[in-house]
């Protein structure tokens, strides 16, 4: 374990507060538009997908199926995973494994909460989800906002979190890489 | 005869006797502890054996309550007056025996999610009518989490068993696994659980919620077809 030092909590609060004004989950389904689009190229540029184009999941049960299926491509959870531990790595060395761990939990507990809450009103808006899917829901915002913490308090702010987390801001949830087809819901 | 005492705030726990308030941060303590060891040892780690994205994000809600509840209980902790340090593996008390299984695969964190969440849920409920107030709001609040977590581990069961490779690996994981269990509830005489039972902040004899986890355990399971292994129940 790191030695102690004091850590800046700055930084999480700012994300704290970005996380409690975004639309989680309130354009599901809903026709993709420029914005979209652009922060959905930004994100798959920034992890170096290649090529990909991006389509709409319409409704829950087309999601659910989309993110039970065995074709998925596990090209970015793999470079998200790597890109985390390293950015983890680089911020426990600056502020302290411990006093990082444990402000990235509470934040985490706190927004896990609120965006649970999101998702259920979502799903309950649009009908057809799967009791589980909004848990599922919940954890995908949760680690988009766990992922931009480790990345901010590493001293980076132009890591793909960033358009992962604007793209759940603006209301959508990436779903993942099917072939070379981003899928936002 | 004890005389009966309900304690409804953190702040009249400091008038209450020094027997009920050493036993009441030995609970908070306990689980603040191993909420926290059970996360870092078995539900994060599962997120890379998760075998889609729905699954691994689910998995990821899971960890991040069992974080979260680990957060409740140390917070309330700090209310009482604990040390931070004695609610964190490594530098107060030892996790229990059951977090020493190894996690290999996803099979045994559906196991463990079916058995041990199970357990977990009857510790919890255990604490539903406890009489330090703050502890039974707390556990009240975990609840719900907990059983979603023991339907976690039923849901994916019911996957793994459409095929008979799956049923066989599910059962070989219930089988290395499921030992590890029964010693969960504690000693048979166990003079903390005396205490807690004499001042009604637990309610029943470590004996008691063993024996009616083998119950429930052996339903679960037998419900998917499944069976359990042969243990030696006394602690």
């Amino acid at each position: 374990m790191k030695p102690a030092v004091s850590l800046p909590l700055a930084p999480l609060d700012r994300l704290r507060a970005e996380a409690r004004a975004a639309s989680w989950f309130a354009a599901l389904g809903e026709p993709l538009i420029e914005g979209d689009l652009a922060d959905a190229e930004a994100y798959g540029n920034a992890l170096d997908l290649g090529s990909l184009t991006t389509r709409l999941a319409h409704d829950w049960p087309e999601a659910e199926r989309l993110l039970k299926s065995r074709d998925w491509s596990p090209a970015l959870w793999d470079r998200e995973e790597a890109l985390r531990r390293v950015l983890l790595g680089r911020a426990e060395t600056l502020h302290g494994e411990r006093e990082l761990w444990t402000a990235l939990t509470e934040l985490t507990t706190d927004i896990g909460e609120l965006v649970h809450g999101k998702a259920a009103t979502a799903a309950a808006r649009m009908g057809d989800a799967a009791k589980a899917s909004v848990h599922v829901a919940a954890g995908a915002a949760s680690q988009a906002v766990y992922q931009l913490a480790v990345a901010r308090m590493a001293g980076d702010t132009a890591s793909p979190f960033e358009s992962k987390f604007r793209l759940f801001a603006a209301g959508r949830w990436p779903l993942g890489i099917m072939g070379s087809t981003l899928i936002l819901f | 005869m004890t005389q009966p005492i309900i304690v409804k705030t953190v702040e009249e726990l400091k008038d209450a006797p020094e027997e009920y308030r050493e036993a009441v941060a030995k609970l908070v303590i306990s689980h603040a502890v191993n909420e926290l060891y059970g996360a870092q040892v078995f539900d994060e780690p599962a997120i890379a054996y998760a075998p889609t994205p729905y699954a691994k994000w689910l998995t990821c809600r899971v960890a991040m309550e069992e974080y979260g509840h680990h957060v409740r209980f140390k917070q309330l902790g700090v209310q009482m007056g604990i040390p931070e340090e004695r609610m964190i593996p490594g530098t107060g008390k030892r996790p229990l025996s059951i977090f020493e299984f190894p996690l290999k695969t996803w099979e045994e964190f559906v196991a463990i999610k079916l058995l041990a969440d199970l357990a977990e849920i009857l510790q919890v409920e255990d604490l539903l009518h406890c009489t330090f107030h703050p502890l039974r709001n707390l556990a009240r609040a975990t609840m719900p989490e907990e059983r979603f977590h023991a339907q976690f581990g039923e849901d994916f069961t019911a996957e793994l068993i459409k095929t008979a490779e799956g049923k066989a690996t599910l059962q070989a994981a219930i089988d290395e696994y499921f030992p590890y269990l029964p010693s969960f509830f504690g000693g048979s005489k166990s003079r903390n659980n005396e205490v807690f039972r004499k001042w009604n902040i637990k309610q029943r004899t470590n004996d008691e919620m063993r024996a009616d986890f083998m119950t429930r355990a052996t339903e679960v399971a037998s419900k998917y077809g499944l069976t359990l292994p042969e243990v030696r129940q006394a602690a």
